[in-house]
């Protein structure tokens, strides 16, 4: 079944109204882009671990609110600009990553689905209640210069550095296609995800291939906890609406379609970004995601042609 | 001898498929015949690391690789062609020809050599490169395995099945190609197609209620009562 006309009319209305609501005021579009960058940077690695390994990582938004707290420390410690720990964070998350999957992850992959959920579920809750017994609940900040950088174009003036997140959105997203689509090691998690059987008889080592691509989700994810801290309050439960967002982008982009989470990402940004434009529509903003996977949902069970191409399992 | 097995038992659960199999292959092809539910997959999937072996033992060239992974028995030069064909659906032609070969040490400084050996035998392949291996139709697909099979360029390969959904044109080639190939690459092959594969292959081994009932050669193999009357349909 096509999209009906009746929810065409629809979508139609929903991207005049929105048409309408950025030109009366352009800052709404720059900053729902500026989200939509955060939250597929963050959604991205998710999309990797679950286009290949076709794990539902539950604690995503743990990892990278753990790796926010270490750069937060350690750049208290050293005295060090977060933009320093990018690499760093980068790296020992991809490390811890790496002990939590061979520890944990690795002997869950034949389970069921439930038990998968389960099991990430509760290594999220582990890390954000271990977070909260070492360091409090207490709200953490780093107070930097250039985050409130800001650009004048004629009467209007914004916050720029937040484009940060939208640079590395993208470069993680073609960064990604391109070492899938290009080198040898990413065509074969392609293949391990395509048909982990297959990947086997000729050669490839099924289950390091799961691990490199967990540790290199992760290592995306901490890039990106050193990042956050940049512009945003740590808390232990920091986390958590990252890890239910990156699901809902990754749904909507359709499992293994990484470039359309950038797509996603921007349909979410945007509505976020629009209902927060008006003092009575301010507080619905949590909830389109909510809204948005619902549509998709029921959509895939309908069988309406999306425009955006998702992945028969 | 390439492959010696002795006294293999194997099954799923409690059901036990395999009650003692002993054979061996040298540098030879070796056609496995039995009915359906036998235990041929099951035979050739304990030998690729795939089922867990109970009892006996898998050698090849004399090693011990009974309880090793796929991927080192697939490294270690035996390369499988499955019933089930188990290609990368939504990459090329080109990529599962190219994942064939990039994993196995000792080939892949002999890529090209290979494609074009590959490309050359099954041409539809070269025509239909950029395609994606799913949209490929059942017999193409066939193809396509056999060719990444082929890529590995192994010491023994193992087709299971192989002309299953090919058309009869195409199954004569496989079976000529492999007899090219059994002067250079040792085959075990299972076929339901018995008589035409007693043409190609130099030996022939019949399973039957978890063991190897009869043995011989292609021509001994013809000749048996139980073969011509179970297999031959005569
Ligand atoms: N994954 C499995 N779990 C349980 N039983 C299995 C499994 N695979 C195969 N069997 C059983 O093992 C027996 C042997 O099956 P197998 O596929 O090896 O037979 P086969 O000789 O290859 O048959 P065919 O000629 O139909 O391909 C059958 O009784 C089958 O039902
Ligand atoms: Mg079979």
């Amino acid at each position: 079944m096509a999209v009906t006309r009746r929810t065409g009319i629809l979508i139609v209305l929903c991207i005049a109204a929105a048409a309408i609501i950025i030109a009366w005021r352009p800052t709404v579009l720059i900053y729902g882009i500026q989200q939509a960058g955060l939250y597929a940077a963050i959604a991205i690695p998710m999309g990797l671990v679950l286009g290949i390994v076709h794990i539902v990582n539950l604690a995503h938004g743990e990892f990278m609110m753990v790796a926010a707290y270490a750069t937060y420390f350690a750049c208290k410690a050293l005295g060090m600009d977060p933009l320093l720990a990018v690499l760093p964070a980068a790296a020992v998350t991809a490390g811890f990553g790496w002990i939590v999957f061979q520890l944990t992850i690795k002997r869950a992959l034949k389970a069921p689905e439930l038990n998968q959920l389960i099991l990430t579920f509760g290594l999220g809750i582990v890390m954000s209640q271990g977070v909260n017994l070492l360091f409090t609940s207490q709200t953490r900040k780093i107070s930097l210069d250039y985050v409130s950088a800001s650009m004048d174009i004629g009467d209007l003036s914004f916050g720029i550095w937040s484009f940060v997140f939208v640079a590395v959105a993208v470069v993680y997203a073609y960064g990604l296609k391109f070492f899938l689509t290009r080198t040898t090691l990413g065509k074969a998690a392609l293949a391990v995800g395509q048909n982990p059987r297959g990947a086997a008889i000729v050669g490839i080592d099924v289950n390091r291939v799961y691990g490199i691509v967990f540790a290199l989700a992760l290592a995306l994810v901490g890039g990106m906890g050193a990042l956050f801290i940049t512009k945003a309050a740590i808390f232990p439960m920091v986390g958590a609406p990252f890890t239910m967002k990156s699901f809902c982008l990754v749904a909507v982009a359709g499992i293994g379609n990484i470039p359309g989470i950038l797509g996603a990402s921007v349909l979410l940004g945007l509505s976020e970004s629009i209902l927060r434009a008006f003092r009575e529509t301010r507080g619905w903003a949590d909830i389109v995601f909510f809204v948005l996977i619902i549509v998709v949902i029921l959509g895939r069970s309908l069988k309406w042609s999306f425009p955006l191409k998702g992945r028969k399992a | 001898m390439i492959l010696e097995i002795a006294g293999l038992e194997t099954g799923y659960g409690k059901l036990r498929v395999l009650s003692g199999v002993s054979l061996s292959i040298g540098a030879e092809s070796v056609g496995l015949f039995g009915p359906n539910g036998a235990g041929k997959t099951t035979l050739i999937n304990t030998i690729m690391g795939m089922n867990r072996v109970w009892k006996g033992s898998v050698r090849f060239e004399g090693r011990d690789i009974g309880g090793l992974p796929t991927h080192e028995v697939a490294r270690a030069g035996i390369a499988l062609v499955p019933q089930e064909r188990e290609l990368f659906p939504l990459m090329s032609v080109a990529d599962n020809l190219a994942l064939g070969a990039a994993f196995i040490p000792h080939v892949v400084s002999r890529k090209e050599e290979l494609l074009e050996q590959v490309l050359a035998l099954f041409p539809i392949l070269k025509e239909r490169y950029r395609q994606l291996a799913g949209t490929m139709s059942g017999g193409q697909q066939r193809q396509v395995a056999i060719g990444r099979a082929l890529m590995a360029n192994p010491k023994l390969l193992i087709l299971d099945e192989p002309s299953l959904g090919l058309q009869p044109s195409i199954v004569a080639e496989v079976f000529e190609r492999l007899g090219q190939l059994k002067k250079t690459v040792s085959i075990l092959v299972t076929e339901q197609n018995v008589r035409e594969s007693l043409r190609a292959v130099d030996r022939g081994l019949v399973l039957e209620n978890g063991a190897i009932v009869i043995e011989g050669t292609a021509a001994e193999l013809a000749r048996n009562p139980h073969v011509e009357r179970s297999y031959l349909g005569i």
